[in-house]
């Protein structure tokens, strides 16, 4: 059973193609990653699924709803979560707060009985922080609660990117290289964060990741980018053997 | 063991309902209510006047137009240069009703609140209008566009037969329980009036800001690329945002035509509305008392350079001319002191002080 589908996915600014008729099938409860060079188009291709870019022609589809066309707001509430890859959170709130925000598609109060607050919106309120504290437990976030997003370090702040990203419950969970410029102890909590999240909270994971060994050990499915097109998919094994891929990251002998 | 509820050192919460509470001790809560009720007792004890208690009104109706702004301007990020303008549709509704049915309609003289909160709902609707351009502009571009409805409110008003072309409209007298509010508590009558509005708009915007209204604000103005992610419509919630500053303005614009027993468009022009942003930087952008800080700061301010002008004017009579810059000067060096200085306004003081007192006799 396939889960998230793109299909024939080509996305042109101007006569620059960043993708070229791209099919992807994701499966559940699996990581998938997506990897490739620098400007192959893989963030690219994660804007165009969670909506910020419209592809110029082909569908993607999500457990049979047609996404092609629906902008961040309309996916994030069908269940897919994005983390971005430059940090893009809320940096004058507090952690808890960031991640609050990500509950309000899930906040079911209405604006006369958030005025009023005592109540329904208070109740609401505190069964959702209920939920937050879940996922700041699951992150490790505990030291962070109260700081100031701003003034984390960067290693933290992408696992606040995560969190939040988790804090949607999503059903995918789509992450931007969440190990980008992390040293080995970062990304190692990382790793173990990203298979938490598949093995327990039963989400499928899209990872976007430069890191090769890392991708290599975790992914149970690869695509792989090159200028735009696939040029290879399969297992790791099938993908580190694939005659295509080895010369689009080491080139021609 | 139950944690002290009056003087709590830490943080004791068990639940996550104590979290929520507004005041966390009941010191904290006792301090709050005093201060309501010395603000609600004071005309009583303290001899007023007319002209005292006009000034107090204006500063008062001031706040509840600067709360509005802080909520598009302060919490989501959107300037808004035509605040005036929200307040004078706000006092517009209410000369309309009077320019067509006369200025001691019922609806007018009896049913006043319920004309201040049409005003309200009127002052959202325009405000949720004018909001629209977010759908497409950003930053400066938003703030030509509100600067855009400030012009086009003050020319329809000035050629509009229908507004008495800027002209005074009279509003009649208010009817309390008690009959008609005469000539000698008219000020005194709307203080208690503005007062338990203020309350009741203060304690509003409090509630909003902790649910899921206000923090979409805070997201769209820190970054709405990831409030998008969150599942938020960007581009409505701005519109909402000016929905809700509009709704402010009207309520205050509404209260300015009853207090002054009339309106005339000299009330609502662009220099107000610079004066509601001043207002609202000095106070504290995005801070729900630098909303009631800034007002005060800013009318105090203009009280105080008035009465040297005068003395100026005594005492130099051939300059009278620098006298009347005086006001224009000291108000543009106010602003830019504040900017460069203290950018979080007197909002921050406020939170310094507050600290301070918590903390004595430690430094930290």
């Amino acid at each position: 059973m396939t889960y998230l589908t793109v299909s024939d996915v080509t996305l042109s600014f101007g006569g620059l193609k960043a993708l070229s008729n791209v099919n992807l099938k994701i499966q559940p409860n699996l990581i998938t990653s997506i990897i490739g060079p620098n400007g192959a188009g893989k963030t690219s291709l994660l804007n165009c699924v969670s909506g910020f870019y419209h592809p110029s022609s082909g569908e993607i589809h999500f457990g049979g709803q047609r996404l092609t066309h629906a902008s961040p707001h309309q996916v994030s509430k069908m269940g897919i979560a994005r983390a971005f890859q430059n940090l893009e959170l809320f940096r004058g709130l507090s952690v808890l707060d960031n991640l609050l925000l990500a509950r309000h598609k899930d906040l079911k109060y209405n604006f006369f009985q958030a005025v009023i607050y005592a109540g329904k919106a208070s109740r609401v309120e505190a069964e959702n922080r209920q939920y937050v504290e879940e996922v700041i437990d699951f992150m490790e976030l505990e030291p962070y609660r109260k700081r100031l997003v701003g003034n984390l370090s960067y290693g933290v702040q992408k696992r606040v990117e995560v969190a939040r990203a988790l804090t949607l419950s999503p059903k995918v969970l789509l992450l931007d290289e969440p190990m980008a410029g992390m040293n080995i102890e970062e990304k190692e909590d990382i790793v173990r964060f990203i298979m938490d999240i598949q093995n327990e909270r039963n989400i499928t994971v899209v990872l976007v990741e430069h890191d090769l060994g890392v991708v290599m050990d975790i992914s149970n499915q690869i695509y792989v980018l090159d200028f735009g097109e696939l040029i290879g998919s399969g297992t790791p094994e099938e993908v580190a053997s694939n005659p295509k891929v080895i010369e689009a990251y080491i080139g021609e002998e | 063991m139950s944690a002290n509820r009056w003087l709590a050192t830490g943080n004791y919460f068990a639940t996550y309902k104590e979290e929520q509470r507004i005041f966390f001790t009941h010191t904290d809560r006792l301090i709050f209510s005093f201060f309501l009720v010395c603000v609600f007792v004071w005309p009583l004890v303290f001899e007023t006047n007319n002209k005292y208690m006009l000034v107090v009104d204006n500063i008062l109706i001031a706040m509840i137009a600067v709360l509005g702004l802080n909520m598009v301007t302060g919490f989501a990020g959107l300037i808004s240069i035509g605040h005036a303008a929200f307040v004078g549709v706000g006092a517009y509704a209410v000369a309309s009703v009077s320019r067509v049915m006369g200025n001691d309609y019922i609806f007018l003289t009896h049913a006043w609140p319920l004309m201040i909160l049409l005003s309200g709902f009127i002052g959202a609707v325009f405000g949720a209008m004018v909001g629209l351009p977010a759908f497409r502009l950003k930053h400066l571009y938003l703030a030509i566009a509100t600067l855009s409805f400030q012009m086009i409110f003050q020319w329809a008003i000035n050629f509009m037969e229908f507004f008495n072309q800027g002209q005074t409209i009279y509003v009649g007298r208010a009817f309390w329980f008690t009959g008609e509010v005469g000539r000698n508590e008219h000020y005194i009558f709307w203080y208690y009036v503005i007062l338990v509005i203020l309350v009741l708009m203060g304690f509003m915007v409090r509630n909003i800001l902790r649910t899921r209204f206000g923090r979409c604000l805070i997201a769209v103005r820190d970054n709405d690329r990831a409030a998008d992610a969150m599942g938020m419509h960007p581009g409505l919630t701005k519109v909402y945002a000016f929905g809700l500053a509009g709704f402010f303005a009207g309520v205050a614009g509404a209260l300015h035509a009853y207090l002054y027993r009339g309106v005339g468009v000299e009330s609502f022009t662009l220099h107000h509305s610079i004066t509601y942003l001043a207002m609202a930087i000095v106070g504290g952008l995005g801070t729900l008392n630098g909303s009631f800080w800034g007002p005060m700061a800013i009318k105090i301010l203009e009280l105080q350079v008035e009465k040297i002008a005068e003395h100026a004017g005594e005492i130099f009579p051939a300059s009278t001319n620098l006298a009347t810059a005086l006001r224009p000067l000291s108000f543009g060096l106010v602003i830019v002191l504040f900017l460069m200085f203290e950018p979080r306004g007197i909002a921050n003081w406020w939170r310094i002080t507050r600290s301070y007192f918590k903390l004595w006799p430690f430094r930290y």
